[in-house]
């Protein structure tokens, strides 16, 4: 089963169509990766489907990094009983 | 500059000061004042007291069937019918709207005049508007009109290049005589000092009221003269150290206190050539004048008038309540003068269509968290018209939320997030960077995109 890292670069690359090689702990959405506004409600909303949760709206898109949003999605899926 | 230079140490505060008292959401924003204006008059200093606009009984009149109907082609009958009715409605009891003047020369004149009196408001009071000829008092009189206006130009543009006059005596003595006219009548006479912001005031016009004001002296006091200052050419100007003729305050000072003209016979009417027109009209309440002349939504001889709902809200303003004031008549009136093919721009102020809407992508998001920040006052009750985004491309997803909750009629907690709008801010995204798109989207674009990406949503509020 791949790593929720994993799953997070994946969706990623999917929505800012870039490939997942690129893309790495520490690349920060917008100024390593390029997303833009509507990209980053995007992101929001497709790691909400790949991991059945539903996230607070300002506190995702605070989220800068990668590696924060693994971190993030990891703690919120902890608390809405979500195995991953 | 330096005797007055002070320091300013922030004041930190956790709560927001959102300063309510004066923009209390419910109503206009507040104009609150904390000291006299002061002008200089003669080279006197002169103090003018504008916190007793609270209690003074200022006024509304309105000229939309006269200066307003001079800019346009006729109304119907009907339509000032229907006109005069929603005037009376919006003044409220209090006759905040206190009169209005008609035409008096056709029959469809006199037939429009009978048939508003018929609907039996006693606001706004109707008056005449005649040419200053002894015999138009008839028409007034056999319209059994207490007051008329006249005309009684005061310019020397006026008196000599128009009316031909050989001297300002000839021009003065003619005025008085349809004056003596009126009284005869029983019709108060109210003299339109036209073009008085480019009149000799000290050659002409105050020896005029003062002759004015020693014939009411003869008369019963409901008979007694009123003035109308009228800026044929929007000249006038409303802050102080102005020179006459173009100053608001002086003018107003020296009919009202030197020649002793009542506040409450005296009347402010502007033209809007220097986009002047409702601030001049407020200054002259705030400086002795009780009465401010208007048209509805502005329409008048060539440039306009005071609009008249913006001196309803300036009234509010300056009152501190709606005393009696429906506002959302503002709107209803909008909506009829537009059914009725008065065109009106959509970026004008109360009621043009995109007056409260906001379409950069920032001011929507700021209006999704707290729709005070970007909404001059509650529009939607005073108004009955709730803030809008209009989607470009500069609206983002913020403003696609903002415009998805407002369709749907969702509040609070209820609200959608824009996390949950992603196509539909995906979708008006690519119409400008994809379809290279140069106009904004329509409601009716929106609504089958939500209808389309948001079938969830659409099944449980509109299914």
């Amino acid at each position: 089963m791949p790593t929720v890292e994993e799953r997070v670069i994946a969706v990623t690359a999917r929505v800012l169509q870039i490939d997942p090689s690129e893309i790495g702990p520490n690349s920060a959405f917008s100024t390593d990766l390029g997303a833009e506004s509507v990209q980053s409600i995007e992101l929001v909303a497709m790691f909400e489907e790949e991991f059945g949760i539903e996230m607070d709206e300002d506190a995702a898109l605070a989220v800068q990094s990668v590696g924060d949003a693994v971190e993030f999605i990891t703690k919120t899926c902890k608390e809405q009983g979500v195995e991953v | 500059m330096s005797d007055t230079k002070k320091t300013h140490p922030l004041v930190d505060c956790t709560e927001p000061n959102l300063l309510e008292e004066t923009f209390n959401y419910d109503l206009p924003p507040l104009i609150r004042f904390d000291g006299p204006v002061m002008e200089t008059i003669d080279g006197q200093p002169v103090e003018f007291d504008p916190a007793a606009l609270r209690t003074r009984p200022i006024v509304i009149t309105d000229t939309t069937f006269r200066d307003g109907q001079q800019a346009r082609p006729p109304y119907s009958l009907e339509q000032m019918v229907h006109i005069y009715d929603l005037l009376s409605k919006l003044g409220g009891p209090n006759g905040v709207i206190r009169q209005t003047e008609f035409f008096l020369y056709t029959q469809n004149d006199r037939a429009t005049l009978d048939r508003c009196r018929e609907l039996g408001h006693r606001y706004p009071e109707c008056t005449g508007w005649i040419r200053a000829v002894p015999g138009d008092f008839r028409l007034v009189k056999e319209a059994e009109l207490k007051e008329s206006g006249m005309l009684t130009s005061c310019s020397d543009y006026h008196i000599f290049q128009k009316l031909k006059f050989k001297s300002r005596r000839q021009c003065m003595d003619s005025y008085c005589e349809v004056v003596d006219a009126a009284f005869e009548a029983g019709v108060r006479p109210r003299c339109h000092l036209e073009d008085i912001t480019r009149a000799d005031i000290e050659g002409f016009v105050l020896p005029f009221v003062e002759r004015l004001m020693r014939m009411s002296e003869q008369v019963p006091e409901e008979l007694s003269v009123k003035i109308r200052l009228c800026d044929t050419m929007g000249f006038g100007v409303s802050f102080p150290g102005v020179e006459l003729p173009r100053s608001i305050p002086k003018l107003i000072y020296k009919l009202n206190r030197e020649v002793g003209v009542p506040s409450e016979r005296l009347e402010w009417h502007g033209h809007n050539d220097f986009h002047k027109v409702h601030t001049n009209a407020a200054a002259a309440w705030l400086y002795g004048c009780d009465a401010a002349n208007t048209t509805l939504f502005g329409f008048g001889e060539r440039t306009g008038n005071p609009p008249l709902e913006g001196a309803v809200i300036e009234y509010i303003a300056l009152k501190g309540d709606l005393c009696g004031i429906r506002t959302e008549v503002i709107t209803e009136l909008a909506d009829y003068m537009r059914s009725i093919g008065l065109p009106i721009p959509d970026h004008y102020p109360l009621v043009g269509k995109a007056f409260n809407t906001t379409r950069a992508g920032i001011h929507a998001g700021g209006l999704r968290q707290d729709e005070r920040i970007y909404n001059i006052f509650d529009t939607t009750k005073l108004l009955g018209r709730p803030p809008r985004v209009a989607l470009t491309d500069k609206s983002g997803a913020d403003g696609v939320a903002l415009w998805v909750n407002e369709f749907f009629g969702l509040e609070g907690k209820d609200r959608i997030s824009k996390i949950k709008v992603h196509k539909v801010a995906r979708w008006v995204n690519d119409q400008y960077e994809k379809d290279g798109r140069m106009t904004a989207i329509s409601d009716e674009e929106l609504e089958a995109q939500v209808k389309e990406l948001m079938p969830e949503y659409w099944a449980k509020y509109k299914g």
